[in-house]
């Protein structure tokens, strides 16, 4: 065990908060602090350009597709140098930690030089098509069709929830293959362009008045014969596969937007007197432990190379950060009282902490929602019996 | 940056681990119970395995490793329900010692003939020091009042540190024996652990404890490495540590139905060494103000011109 940095590493975190501070300080100055995903997205996707023109898009990934072959390190120092230096999220974010690690693990190598220069350029933004209406917590129940037609999958049926949709380029969809098939078998995992007549996006409004994610309707969409990854039929092994790298590092960021926000909140008890109230006090102290869980959780996590191997603590991830957030937006409006409800802006416009309030009502719900992390932790971490299932 | 354990410190552990299992299961803890707690067979054992030595300097005849190998051993005698005060004197009193400079006589340690009876003035008893036994809740343990006590807050952080790792091996132990008892326990013509009235709660557990872990490695390597924010990393481990061993202990009772209740199931050693620990060298509303004072006190590096450390 091994806490600190190098002074290798930490010349690399100077390299990279002198880059990243600078850009913030300059010619991307505007976009500075934005917290919300869709805001200034014409401008996000110049961002992606500005990073992959800088070697900086993908450090992770294999030089050899745009990537430094970075070292573990050294992602978790980029990752918390961009997130303290106020950079906004990723808009290519699915590209860069989803669609491209998938490609590099499970595509073809024509598949790889398809697909991954254009997503190391910030030129491809990804959305991802897993849920369904039908299709959210029981994932595999996926109902959208694909069927094979003069060398063309031609996709039919509806997802949901795709955030980023609006402005991507391509999407992944899980797509029934095999007529008649249930559950896991017979999906199959297809990348398409979404800018084609038979796929429409229709934004959907959440609460706190952002409309980040969107119905995907395909309506004889259509995508090359080999635009699939694996085989005919391997779809939900790649999809779980997918879902592995979404633990990854870019969990690291996160916390480090963790601490800004929960530094603010600090900040806020301070200027209005709410940190001499003994209450508020104990509950940040609370959720500066949880952010520590957090954060050494993650390391040990991440220090665990083997990354097919999932183990109970990686299990137990999502669960943990989704609720320690909500209740920081809880705690945020219990610092704020009354004035939290009220917008400062000149325009009608959420704060930073009402916002965090709302936003961190879905962190609990999407990419599995407790309870079904819960079921996941008992039964493929502990070992318990499955709960009885109905027909599929 | 790395957050292993080396292949050397898990070995280490995992002998331990193995040796207690196999010497120290509950059918030794209930003749403990029954017919006087302390058997010199269970204390030479430790010593024939270095234990007492482990963090003695090798120029005194110890292992000479760190404070994240003997959290890490804690950890296993907290799982193994360990009455013997050999985290008080190993992993507790040596480490102080030797901080101090004091070195004489440690190789008495080694050999098992000494113990260091450490106390402090949040903590103010010695675990079978001089003296009649105080009753305590939990059974196997030999609390004495102590004649004198310190006020050194280095001694303080690492008894609130080694009882931080005895706790998340107590909690695993614990859930363990849950989920054991929930594949086998039927009711409604199922096992009851395929509910999820019942699997979500020690999930939750599991939550909690997978979590805690890390917060005490890191810990135990700030005390190692002197970092002046180790007594927060402390106060950290301390509380989240207690929180999931208690977590863990209520709802493993809770998963046993009745029978949890009762003596006849071993539950309650774990259940009680929990208790006695939580309350050990700090409780949590000590260490939650401990690190209460950190952050909204100032003088834990926060904001946007630290990363966290």
């Amino acid at each position: 065990m091994k806490l600190g940095f190098s002074a290798a590493e930490e010349e690399f975190r100077a390299e990279c908060a002198d880059w990243l501070q600078g850009q913030m300080a300059g010619e991307f100055k505007d976009i500075k602090g934005i917290t919300t995903l869709t805001a200034k997205a014409e401008r996000r996707k110049e961002w992606e350009q500005q990073l992959a023109a800088h070697k900086w898009s993908c450090i992770g990934w294999p030089e050899k597709w745009g990537g430094r072959n970075a070292t573990l390190a050294q992602q978790v120092i980029f990752a918390e140098e961009y997130a303290r230096a106020g950079v906004p999220g990723r808009v290519n974010h699915i590209g860069i930690e989803l669609a491209g690690p998938t490609i590099l693990a499970f595509g073809t190598e024509e598949q790889k030089q398809r697909f991954l220069p254009g997503i190391a350029a910030g030129q491809t933004i990804f959305c991802q098509g897993f849920s369904e209406p039908g299709a959210g917590s029981d994932l595999a129940s996926v109902r959208t069709k694909g069927r094979l037609e003069n060398g063309e999958w031609v996709v039919n049926g509806q997802k949901i929830w795709t955030s980023l949709a609006h402005i991507s380029d391509w999407i992944f969809v899980v797509t029934r293959t095999e007529e008649g098939s249930k559950g896991p078998k017979g999906l199959s995992f297809l990348m398409m362009d979404v800018k084609q007549p038979g796929i429409e996006i229709r934004g959907i409004k959440q609460i706190n008045g952002d409309a980040e994610f969107n119905e995907t309707f395909f309506t004889d969409a259509r995508c090359p014969e080999d635009s699939m990854i694996g085989a005919v039929g391997q779809g939900w092994q790649i999809a779980m596969g997918l879902l592995a790298f979404e633990r990854g590092v870019s969990t690291l960021g996160q916390q480090m937007a963790f601490r800004n926000e929960l530094d603010e909140i600090i900040a806020a008890a301070k200027a209005n007197g709410q940190a001499k109230n003994p209450l508020i006090r104990q509950r940040i102290a609370k959720a500066e432990i949880g952010l520590r869980l957090m954060r050494y959780g993650a390391l040990r996590m991440l220090s665990n190379t083997d990354h097919s191997k999932i183990d109970g603590a990686a299990l137990t991830y999502k669960i943990q950060w989704a609720t320690w957030r909500r209740g920081l937006g809880e705690l945020a409006m219990d610092v704020l009282g009354q004035a939290g409800e009220l917008a400062h802006g000149s325009e009608y416009e959420w704060d930073v902490l009402p916002n965090l309030f709302l936003f961190s009502r879905s962190d609990t719900i999407y990419g599995g929602t407790n309870q079904i992390q819960r079921n996941l932790i008992a039964e493929r971490g502990l070992g318990m019996p499955r709960e009885p299932r109905g027909d599929l | 940056m790395d957050f292993r354990f080396s292949d050397d410190q898990l070995t280490l552990a995992e002998g331990v681990r193995d040796y207690l299992a196999g010497t120290h299961g509950p059918e030794v803890l209930r003749r403990l119970d029954e017919q006087g707690n302390r058997d010199p067979a269970i204390w030479q054992g430790l010593v024939d395995m270095g234990l007492t030595g482990l963090c003695v300097p090798e120029a005194q005849g110890g292992l000479g490793v760190g404070l994240p190998e003997a959290a890490l051993i804690a950890a296993e005698c907290g799982r193994a329900c360990l009455a013997e005060p050999l985290v008080d004197t190993a992993f507790v009193g040596v480490p102080w010692l030797v901080a101090q400079g004091k070195l004489d006589g440690l190789e008495d340690v080694v050999a098992g003939t000494r113990r260091v009876p450490v106390a402090h003035a949040i903590n103010p008893w010695e675990a079978d020091g001089a003296g009649a036994a105080l009753t305590s809740v939990d059974p196997l343990r030999n609390l004495t009042a102590a004649g004198q006590t310190s006020d050194d807050p280095h001694l303080l952080n690492l008894g609130a540190l080694m009882s931080a790792a005895q706790l998340v091996g107590l909690a695993d132990a614990m859930l363990h024996q849950a989920v054991e008892y929930a594949k086998i326990r039927t009711q409604f013509g199922q096992p009851v652990g395929a509910f999820q009235g019942l699997k979500h709660q020690l999930a939750s557990c599991s939550v909690a404890i997978e979590f805690a872990k890390p917060v005490v490695w890191r810990a135990a390597q700030a005390m190692q490495d002197r970092l002046d924010s180790a007594p927060v990393h402390v106060s950290h481990a301390k509380v989240a540590a207690s929180d999931a061993a208690m977590l863990t202990a209520e709802t493993a009772i809770q998963v046993h139905g009745a029978m949890g209740y009762t003596y006849e199931v071993d539950l309650h050693f774990w259940m009680k060494r929990s208790w006695a620990l939580c309350g050990a060298w700090g409780d949590r509303a000590y260490h939650l103000k401990r690190v209460d004072d950190a952050v909204l006190g100032g003088t834990l590096p926060i904001g946007p011109e630290h990363t966290f450390a």
